[in-house]
């Protein structure tokens, strides 16, 4: 993800501002790291390079 | 794409159809600027990417599914995973496309895979449709616009009143008929 994305992302869960923690870059791409809450202190991973925003408890990868 | 491509192509991620070439060319063709757009339910990354390419706008695609987030990606389309708009700032899109799950689906037939997630509306169709049109507004900039594909199946004077209900008035922008089913792309004003 590119770091400008933060201006259009916010929590899921109670849309307060995140900040992106641990990052690492590959050029100008943010590759991995968290985005964290600012508010709730929920931390989101950004795994190869795509930010999961999902709410933690649907944050498995089986579909149901 | 080549063969080699194809061959690793994920099956757990629905690909473009005549609905996604629908949406597609009725959204580059009415997106004017460099607005800001969002593509819900991105899937292969298709919509997103001909947008992306073909007009000046920046574009944002998202999908629940790791699999099409990670296609999306592949074709250089900004992808973040994410249900529907929950983790958007309030206000930001010009515009925001969805090509929904919209078939009318038995639960008794449910069969709980991601290309289910991709296709089933639930039993009257808009089991993601109604949530949808229940939360798009907050992301919506003032003057922002939705291009939300409905077909037939479900019915597209149903999706209208519930998008009326939610504050949108609606106008059919394209549409094109196939012999089961009949594709609308409407869009959706404030």
């Amino acid at each position: 993800m590119k770091e400008s994305l933060l201006d259009i992302l916010c929590c899921p869960l109670d849309k307060h501002d995140l900040e992106l923690e641990n990052a690492e870059y590959d050029g100008d791409e943010v590759v991995g790291g968290e985005l964290v809450c600012t508010e709730c202190g929920e931390a989101y991973p950004i795994e190869d390079g795509i930010p999961n925003l999902l709410p933690p408890d649907m944050r498995d990868e089986t579909p149901a | 794409m080549g063969l080699e491509d194809r061959r690793d192509q994920e099956p757990d991620v629905y690909q473009p159809a005549e609905d996604s070439q629908l949406l597609a060319d009725t959204a580059t063709e009415r997106l004017t600027g460099d607005e800001l757009v969002l593509e819900v339910g991105t899937g292969s990354g298709y919509v997103a990417g001909r947008i992306a390419d073909e007009t000046a706008a920046r574009v944002i695609a998202s999908d629940l599914n790791p699999h099409a987030v990670r296609q999306a990606r592949a074709e250089n389309v900004e992808t973040v995973r994410a249900d529907l708009v929950a983790p958007f700032r309030d206000g930001v899109f010009d515009a925001v496309a969805f090509n929904p799950p919209y078939l009318p689906t038995d639960p008794e037939n449910e069969w709980d895979d991601w290309m289910e997630h991709a296709l089933s509306g639930g039993e009257d169709g808009r089991a993601v449709i109604d949530p949808f049109l229940e939360t798009v507004g907050r992301v919506l900039a003032p003057d922002g616009v939705v291009y939300l594909l409905v077909s037939s199946l479900t019915g597209v004077d149903a999706v209208v009143e519930r998008a009326g209900e939610e504050g949108f008035s609606a106008v059919a922008v394209a549409d094109e008929s196939f012999p089961f089913e009949t594709l609308t792309v409407l869009e959706l004003h404030r």
